[in-house]
């Protein structure tokens, strides 16, 4: 397998070089207001994280993935699965279609363990942790500012804890999970981000949405 | 000043309106006062305003008719400024703001002084039916003079001519129950449903919940309906599972169960949406709810009776006397005649005496009245005229009196002698219409009930009415009907729900004898002589134009319609259609329900521009895709290109360096600097753009085979091929490299437009033709930003900056190489889009600029130029690269290219597009193929799209042989240049052919060869 497919380790040393997240040109033009006194809408940035895509047989995968990360994947289309610490997890995309989210230093360790546990089956894993973002969208009006979004029904209600979905956002799609009671996350596609940035701070205005002070979008 | 002298027909006390605040407002420019809870057309009415309009076609006078949705003439042009002009607004539902303007639509120059009253008063035979058919149809020419005057007094309302300043945006809302209408059958519905357990929406379009509650004369429970209304509201927001949408207005239904619903967010307030908290919020918002179930609690709209000179102001509707008396504490004038077919209009006359004015008479066109309502007008010795009706209003202005007389509605006679009664207004009713539109937008025909003497709707599954929308009107009926709607509703959707006749408040019983079908009233003279009766009060149409149109041959009441114009104004013909079509029924002399019935569609009312458009304007009208580099290229000065949704530098003028004067370069300059920077020293493009598709498994190789046209087999780990792909029409779709990463994986590039189709293309061909084959495609278009380093000096520059070896024996052209790049891992392709030695760089999005910025801090002593799509089209095109989709048109095989390198004919597996290269058609003699078109004039500069033909002499039409599909000026050739396709262009090199310009000049052109520019390719492989 190790010569079929070219694996290396794209991620360049965040201390030495300059890395830009999809959305620090978002933050730089349109600038990162305040979040509200209440917090009642707050996007934040949870910038380079390892993203990878993961195609396979449902089988195979789950069982690499329970040996080498520890949690497996979801058990029912639409929705994730969340390690102990929330720090990654893995969701269904489609029916032999995966994304696994975890910190961005693990992500060329993972890949390559996963593919020695997998051998020869036929997978594929791809790398495209640059090539999408995950935006954090916190606060009790994070409902409404979904709802001027998406066509998706995201009534807490309906829209369960661990659910996740990709779907229409305005005019552009991202992929909309929730892991916790209190969180929602969007991926977006970099070359989009901005557009769906924009698109939020407007939309949540209403319930004076703001930045997360944390959002980490430069590495220096 | 006291308060009645200022609203002289405002009672002192009743009503919902706050009489401790006056608001101040303008209409038709004269200045009145009203209350919080009042709208503009109470408020107009409370001040004795009888003319707010002129009429469409005969410039009548008209005053209001109605107090909800269906005021046909009441329809002002609001705002105190340019910018917030609204026109198209209902003033019965427009709720009154201090500070509001607002004048009539119609009447120019004003509605009090009309120019147009001649066409009224004198012109009206020269306005038949079917009159802009007739007059205007010849000459064709004189059309557009016509319509620009008769635009200008038929006064439809005008747009603002400066920009909105507020916004408008959407929601999307899913529940299992919308209940359309908060009456007493929406409300019960929603209450039952929601006590169930189901999401429930519930919309009201009027600016308070209740509906018919809000005015009316019945008690619940023993007291006044107010008490349980305010009962219900509380227990409805006390439950988490259900949304009221107050002034919100279901406007459209659409397939399954997707309602649409205009909420007027802040319209109460004033004339531009103020800032809540600090914040912008919306003016209006178009809810986009998708229902599980939808339960129609719409109610009835009332039908006024056609009497001659029912248009005169002063002529309302009963019920809307009623509602203005007790919602709107104001009696609409001194002495009223009230003609009706039925009882329940009977309370108008009630509420007026009770107001303490006087009432003429009540004309009943039934022969022997008996209802409770009856009795009471009787012991309130209220004179009860039976088996009559008024049959003409007198005055102009205003009504001065009513004209009664016996009439015998079956044979359409008047059979008594005329009384006139004086008095200033006339309430009608011929019964009630149930509000049956958004069940007609499910496609479902109403039928018409001779119980109820109206059309009630069938709906499709899911769909319920209930109450007065589907003629059920004695109130305690409406509120069980409610309820079991929406028990009905709650379990269809699997919740457990029952009726609990116990949950129901008491209704005091009340008998209402049978109503009789009255429409038009008969008058003396013939409906063609008599005084007009109008049916539609909005377009002018009368009972006399329908009585023509049918004489005229139209028997369908489709054409009817279309021939009148009948309930094509904005208001659908809500009052007017029924009757309309009773008219129609009796000239043709059959039933209504043989008549048939009108289609409603959406929009039940006028929605705004603003509402349907969202958010989703000016700059979030459409995405705009940005590379990593974008911050770079707009502090640059760049100008950009939209290529689909990206946002591409198209060219970077920079400051004149020459004498040619101050200021930015020209984009001709631009470019020309940009070439010859590629061409004789290093440039750099931002491609990040392209469509970078990953491929892994272990059929990959064989895949690409089959969906390129030409061979894969033997592409070694780190080498890089060109492929083109095709349609299986044999037409190039797309065209792009694709590199060898590994034995199982490789990198696809497609151009910018087509990255999403390519992918779906190759999964199309996977999942549904050779699902057996071990591949998987992955999107990676974001992941990489690539850039493209180009010129003789690329590799000077580069080697200062990577370690990779970029020796040309160590690293060929079509190679790719892993390595770093300022730092950064990368993967470096020495592919070549400009003819020149070229290395584009493969990093991570997250460091592009990174290694953008690296390269120009190294480049300067090169004079390393950032160039623009132009630039880089000018390039290829020296080179004869295609850019598909603008060298090709989906017409165009690689054989027409002549790319027979391409083409792997003799590949085991017949690739997509092979056999249609077969066809007749695609081998046929005489096709067109793509050439270099020379200008013999060098200083010529072709257009793109400029037809070609052979013979210039020959007589027009020419016979075309092609035209042209790409064409720069070269600074390299210092001469125009072309890329064309002509008709066996292959076969005709060294040629001329010519180019009929629109101005008169033709250019001659050789046909050569596509590659202007180093043809042997020698300068990509330095």
């Amino acid at each position: 397998m190790s010569n079929s497919v070219h694996v290396y380790d794209a991620r360049a040393d965040h201390a030495t070089v300059n890395a830009q997240s999809p959305l620090a040109y978002s933050f730089q033009r349109s600038g990162m207001p305040a979040p509200g006194e209440e917090g009642r809408a707050v996007v934040g940035e949870r910038a380079f994280l390892g993203h990878l895509i993961l195609r396979g047989g449902a089988i195979v995968l789950d069982e690499a993935l329970r040996e080498v990360l520890g949690i497996g994947l979801p058990g029912r289309p639409n929705s994730l699965t969340v390690d102990a610490d929330g720090q990654r997890s893995v969701q269904w995309l489609s029916p032999d279609e995966w994304l696994l989210i975890v910190p961005g230093d693990e992500t060329f360790g993972l890949e390559t363990r996963l593919r020695a546990h997998l051998g020869g089956s036929h997978v594929a894993i791809v790398d495209v942790s640059a090539g999408q973002t995950l935006i954090e969208l916190t606060g009790e009006a994070a409902h409404g500012v979904l709802m001027k979004s998406t066509v998706y029904d995201v009534d807490p209600h309906a829209f369960t804890v661990g659910k996740g979905v990709t779907t229409i956002f305005a005019k552009t799609s991202v992929i909309l999970r929730r892991p916790d009671e209190s969180r929602w996350e969007l991926i977006v596609r970099r070359s989009f981000a901005d557009y769906v940035y924009r698109w939020l701070l407007d939309a949540g205005e209403e319930y004076g949405i703001g930045v997360a002070r944390e959002s980490r979008h430069e590495s220096q | 000043m006291s308060q009645s002298a200022l609203q002289p027909n405002r009672l002192a006390q009743g009503g919902q309106i706050d009489r401790t605040h006056a608001l101040t407002f303008t209409f038709n420019g004269r200045s009145y006062t009203g209350h919080p809870g009042d709208t503009l057309a109470s408020a107009l009415l409370a001040n004795g305003v009888d003319l707010v309009n002129r009429s469409f076609k005969y410039s009548r006078p008209r005053g209001i008719v109605a107090a909800g949705a269906e005021e046909p003439n009441a329809v002002v042009q609001l705002g105190a400024t340019e910018a917030t002009q609204v026109p198209n607004v209902r003033a019965t539902q427009q709720a009154l703001y201090d500070g509001l303007v607002a004048c009539s639509t119609n009447g120019w120059p004003d509605a009090q002084r009309d120019i147009m009253r001649w066409v009224g008063k004198l012109g009206s035979p020269f306005m038949p039916p079917g009159f802009y058919y007739k007059t205007f149809m010849a000459p064709a020419s004189m059309w557009m003079t016509y319509e620009k005057y008769i635009r200008k007094t038929a006064g439809l309302g005008r747009s603002p001519t400066q920009p909105d300043p507020d916004i408008y945006d959407h929601m999307h809302r899913h529940c299992d129950l919308l209940v359309v209408g908060a009456g007493p059958a929406g409300l019960s519905a929603a209450l039952a449903a929601a006590r169930a357990g189901a999401r429930v929406i519930l919309a009201d379009e009027q600016e308070a919940m209740g509906g018919s509650l809000l005015d009316t004369r019945e008690t619940l429970d023993d007291q006044p309906a107010a008490q349980w209304l305010k009962t219900t509201l509380a227990a409805l927001v006390e439950h988490d599972n259900v949304t009221l949408l107050p002034r919100t207005t279901a406007h459209g239904y659409h397939d399954h169960h997707f309602v649409t619903l205009h909420e007027r967010r802040t319209e109460h307030l004033g004339d531009s949406a103020p800032s809540q908290a600090g914040h912008r919020q919306s003016r209006s918002r178009l809810h986009r709810v998708r229902a599980g179930q939808v339960i129609l609690a719409t109610g009835a709209h009332e039908r006024p009776l056609v009497y001659a000179n029912n248009d005169v102001p002063g002529n309302l509707l009963a019920g809307a006397v009623s509602t203005y008396i007790r919602r709107y504490g104001v009696v609409p004038g001194q002495k009223l005649v009230l003609s009706t077919s039925n009882d329940h209009a009977y309370r108008a006359a009630l509420d007026w005496q009770e107001a303490g004015r006087e009432v003429a008479a009540i004309v009943d066109a039934r022969t022997a009245p008996e209802g409770d309502l009856v009795a009471q007008a009787k012991a309130a010795g209220i004179r009860v005229i039976t088996g009559s009706a008024v049959i003409e209003a007198k005055g102009a202005q205003r009504v001065s009196a009513a004209r009664v007389a016996a009439i015998d509605v079956d044979a359409f006679t008047v059979t008594g002698k005329v009384e006139t009664l004086e008095c200033d207004t006339i309430a009608s009713s011929g019964g009630y219409s149930p509000v049956i539109h958004l069940a007609s937008h499910t496609g479902a025909r109403p039928v018409w009930s001779d119980d109820i003497i109206g059309f009630v709707p069938t709906t499709v599954a899911g769909v319920t009415a209930t109450g007065g929308a589907h003629g059920v009107y004695p109130l305690g009926e409406v509120l069980a009907d409610g309820v079991e709607a929406g028990v009905n509703a709650a379990t269809a959707l699997g919740f457990a729900a029952t009726v609990n006749d116990a949950d129901l408040p008491r209704v005091a019983p009340r008998h209402e004898g049978p109503a009789c079908a009255l429409f038009q009233v008969p008058h003396e003279k013939a409906t063609l002589r008599a005084p007009k009766q109008f049916v539609d009060l909005q377009n002018d149409v009368t009972a006399g134009a329908i009585e023509v149109a049918t004489l005229e041959g139209f028997e369908s009441i489709e054409h009817v319609k279309r021939y009148t114009a009948m309930g094509f104004g904005t208001d659908q013909g809500k009052l007017g259609n029924i009757n309309g079509m009773a008219v129609a029924a009796r000239c043709l002399g059959q039933s209504i329900p043989e008549t048939g019935t009108t289609v409603f569609r959406p929009n039940y009312t006028p929605v705004t521009f603003g509402a349907v458009v969202g958010r989703h304007c000016r700059e979030l009208f459409d995405p705009e895709r940005y590379t990593p580099m974008q911050a770079w290229h707009v502090a640059q000065g760049a100008e950009f290109e939209d290529v689909g949704q990206w946002k591409r530098p198209w060219y970077y003028p920079q400051k004149r360096r020459t004498s040619e004067g101050e200021g930015l370069e020209t984009m001709a300059e631009a470019v020309a600097r940009e070439c010859r920077a590629v061409r004789e020293g290093v440039g750099i493009l931002d491609a990040s753009t392209l469509g970078k598709i990953d491929i892994q498994g272990a059929d990959a190789r064989e895949f690409l085979g089959r969906i390129y046209t030409n061979k894969w087999q033997k592409l070694a780990p780190g080498r890089v091929r060109y492929g083109l792909m095709c349609g299986d029409d044999g037409m190039v779709m797309d065209d792009g490299t694709t590199s060898c990463l590994a034995e199982n994986h490789f990198l696809m590039t497609t151009t910018t437009g087509n990255a999403a189709p390519v992918l779906e293309w190759l999964e199309l061909w996977h999942q549904t033709e050779w699902p057996e084959l071990e591949v998987y495609f992955n999107s990676v278009t974001d992941h990489w930003a690539t850039m493209t380093v180009t010129g003789p000096e690329a590799r000077k520059l580069l080697t200062e900056l990577t370690d990779i070896d970029l020796d040309r024996e160590a690293f060929k052209f079509m190679d790719w190489r892993e390595g770093h790049v300022a730092g950064v891992p990368a993967r470096v392709f020495r592919i070549s889009f400009t003819g020149e030695l070229a290395f584009e760089i493969n990093v991570q999005a997250h460091y592009a600029m990174h290694v953008w910025e690296a390269l120009f801090a190294h480049g300067d002593k090169y004079n390393l130029t950032p160039y623009g799509t132009e630039t880089m089209h000018v390039l290829r095109a020296e080179k004869g690269f295609i850019i598909v989709g603008q060298d090709t048109d989906g017409s165009v095989t690689p054989e027409d290219l002549g790319m027979y390198w391409a083409i792997g004919y003799d590949k085991p597996f017949p690739w997509v597009g092979k056999r249609a290269l077969t066809r007749s058609d695609t081998r046929r003699e005489g096709r067109k193929h793509l050439v270099g078109l020379k200008p013999k004039d060098a200083s010529v500069v072709l257009e793109e799209g400029a037809p070609i033909v052979f013979d210039p002499k020959h007589a027009i039409p020419m016979p075309m042989a092609g035209h042209v599909t790409s064409s720069y000026y070269s600074p390299t050739l210092e001469s125009g240049f072309a890329l064309a396709v002509v008709k066996g262009g292959h076969q005709r090199l060294g040629e001329s052919v010519y180019l009929p310009m629109a101005d008169g000049r033709v250019h001659e052109a050789e046909i050569v060869g596509t590659q202007f520019v180093d043809p042997k390719g020698e300068r990509q492989h330095v």
